[in-house]
């Protein structure tokens, strides 16, 4: 057999950087340029907080393989602390915007090492109640924290800065992307995914996985907010009663949909998840159905989600196609001798 | 207590609410020593380990290894002692590679911190390289270097108990604990690990103790064997003293 071709390293990153840039270019210009109108503007920046959102509770569910139902209240604790903190607004607007974001992952970070602790003891269906417990009683703390908050009527947003601009949108997605994915191929990542697969085995390996399964936690708490805070940013009034069970859920769905411990698999379920309802507003009534309607066909046909454990590399695709031509080319010189 | 033991149980017991499943075991394991633990099914062999490696707590007596009281320990920490071990229903890592599997075990080796996993410094490359390399070692004991690739849960069974040594391998243990490591094995593939138990216990001059019923293998490769009948030690000694003890005869055959 042939030595396989391996892309170094240094070079997968170029590859990487240049991807990045490319679609930032693209879609700024675009949007700069009038290519995308505003409606369309705002579906991107909704499928990329969807996109944070998905892939940090991936951390639990496809990674640590626990199942939990409260996402939506460490969003709710990003986006009021971030909205809280933005309305003083006693900070430069690019500053002002950062500290705010840094504010609501750490809070909602707090958050989850609050609710990580108990949780341990628990897991499967347990584990789901508590954290949909936890998750109802931030809204309703919400709602009741008027002098903070301003409860059900909602939190006005200051309209002199726009927040989840794309760009910010654009960086805090990839930022998230990156930082999950080098954690996840680390021996942190395999510690956490080890949990997963036998936690006994995991202890008699000398993982520590209290640890860990707290840290999963406050990592994927710790996103969300960030989340939070941009879904924050993207309106004008921040109502607690969107944070609620079905939030969660809809959360839930695009990663199952996507396929469980797939990152590029959030990513795209986000992305066609967000965008669908969109797509159907022609059919009226009849959109519900439909969207619901495809969720089970694709449980039915495909119960390991749109991407199972698949993950994209650009890289990966290249080493194939390189060594596919190399060994073309072999195959050619052995039939000439 | 002797220096040389790496383990050393001292009147140790369990209780399952009124049930007592292990009592009064004690054992005195050097440092290089092929330990076997023999019994009828159901004698409490596999609850020792669980007791040993502290996934069930001891109602009664202590566990020394290298003369370190284990009392307050929990697994992970009974494993940085030195405790490795397998289990007898196979738990690798089934959705990983084979690759991670064995980085799973080496996990305290590498101990890079977080940031500079995030900040890929140059210490996550070096300890990555480095364990890369470990791992290729550590499978050509069995001969499994080419299975890198593979997912654990794909393995044929054999290569999946061999893994699990393997893993077992990477902690670095000073004794390392099988539970029935020729179940499910053919005769070739048994001698094969017989000579691979021995190998690893003259390479990496560790303890080994283990649980089997294939008498060839116990017989052949244990210098030392203690026998359990309902919870209780009815017999220690050498492979020969022990296949003419009265009472081991009685346990195994109901004489």
């Amino acid at each position: 057999m042939q030595k396989k071709f391996v892309i170094p390293v240094p070079v997968r990153y170029a590859i990487n950087t240049v991807l990045i840039a490319f679609f930032l270019i693209a879609a700024n210009s675009m949007i700069q340029g009038g290519g995308l109108g505003r409606a369309q503007t705002a579906i991107i920046i909704q499928i990329g907080y969807f996109i944070i959102l998905a892939v940090s509770l991936n951390i639990i569910t496809g990674y640590l393989g626990q199942l939990p139902l409260g996402h939506a209240g460490f969003m709710a604790v990003g986006a009021y602390a971030a909205a809280i903190f933005w309305r003083y607004h006693f900070l430069p607007d690019t500053a002002n915007i950062i500290a705010g974001l840094i504010i609501a992952g750490v809070v909602a970070g707090l958050f989850g090492l609050l609710i990580g602790i108990p949780a341990l003891r628990f897991k499967g269906d347990y584990l789901a109640i508590i954290t949909l417990g936890f998750g109802e009683i931030i809204r309703v703390l919400i709602v009741n924290l008027d002098w903070l908050t301003n409860g059900a009527r909602g939190l006005q947003m200051p309209r002199s800065v726009r927040y989840s601009s794309f760009l910010v949108v654009y960086i805090c997605v990839i930022l998230t992307c990156i930082f999950i994915h080098v954690i996840m191929k680390s021996r942190h990542g395999r510690a956490i995914l080890s949990i997963r697969d036998n936690e006994i085995a995991a202890e008699s390996c000398g993982v520590n996985t209290v640890y860990y399964k707290v840290a999963a936690f406050v990592i994927s708490a710790f996103l969300a907010g960030i989340a939070g805070a941009l879904y924050a940013g993207n309106f004008a009034v921040l109502i607690p009663s969107e944070f609620d069970f079905m939030m969660s859920i809809n959360i839930l769905m695009i990663v199952v949909l996507g396929g469980l411990g797939s990152m590029f698999g959030s990513v795209v379920a986000a992305a066609v998840l967000t965008y669908l309802p969109f797509l159907l507003v022609p059919l009226a009534e009849y959109r519900m159905i439909i969207f619901s309607l495809m969720l089970i066909l694709m449980m039915i046909f495909k119960p390991s989600g749109l991407m199972g454990s698949y993950d994209f590399s650009l890289s990966r695709i290249l080493e194939k196609i390189i060594n596919f031509v190399i060994s073309k080319k072999g195959g050619k010189n052995d039939a000439k001798v | 207590m002797q220096k040389s033991n790496v383990l050393e149980c001292v009147g140790l017991g369990i209780d399952f609410g009124g049930l007592t499943a292990v009592n009064d075991f004690n054992i005195e394991i050097g440092t290089t020593d092929i330990y076997g633990l023999i019994g009828p099914n159901g004698a409490g062999k596999t609850t020792v380990f669980n007791l040993l490696t502290k996934v069930y707590k001891p109602t009664r007596g202590s566990v020394f290894v290298n003369g370190v009281d284990t009392k307050n320990l929990n697994t992970v920490k009974a494993n940085k002692l030195g405790l490795a071990r397998t289990f007898q229903n196979i738990r690798l890592f089934q959705n990983m590679t084979v690759q991670e599997n064995v980085m799973v075990g080496l996990h305290n080796e590498i101990g890079y911190n977080l940031a500079s996993a995030i900040f890929r410094l140059p210490s996550y490359w070096r300890a990555e390289k480095k364990a890369k390399e470990r791992v290729c070692d550590l499978l050509s004991i069995f001969g499994m270097q080419d299975m890198i690739e593979h997912k654990a849960g794909s393995l044929p069974y054999g290569s999946q108990r061999r893994l699990e040594i393997v893993r077992a391998l990477a902690t670095s243990p000073k004794i390392l604990l099988l539970d029935e490591p020729a179940a499910g094995m053919n005769p070739a593939e048994t001698d094969e690990l017989m000579k691979n138990i021995q190998l690893i216990n003259e390479k990496f001059k560790i303890a080994v103790l283990l649980i089997e019923h294939d008498m060839k293998l116990v017989m052949g490769i244990c210098e030392k064997l203690a026998v359990l009948n309902y919870g209780m030690l009815i017999a220690k000694g050498t492979p020969a003293e022990i296949q003419s003890n009265p009472a081991v005869i009685e346990a195994y055959l109901g004489a």
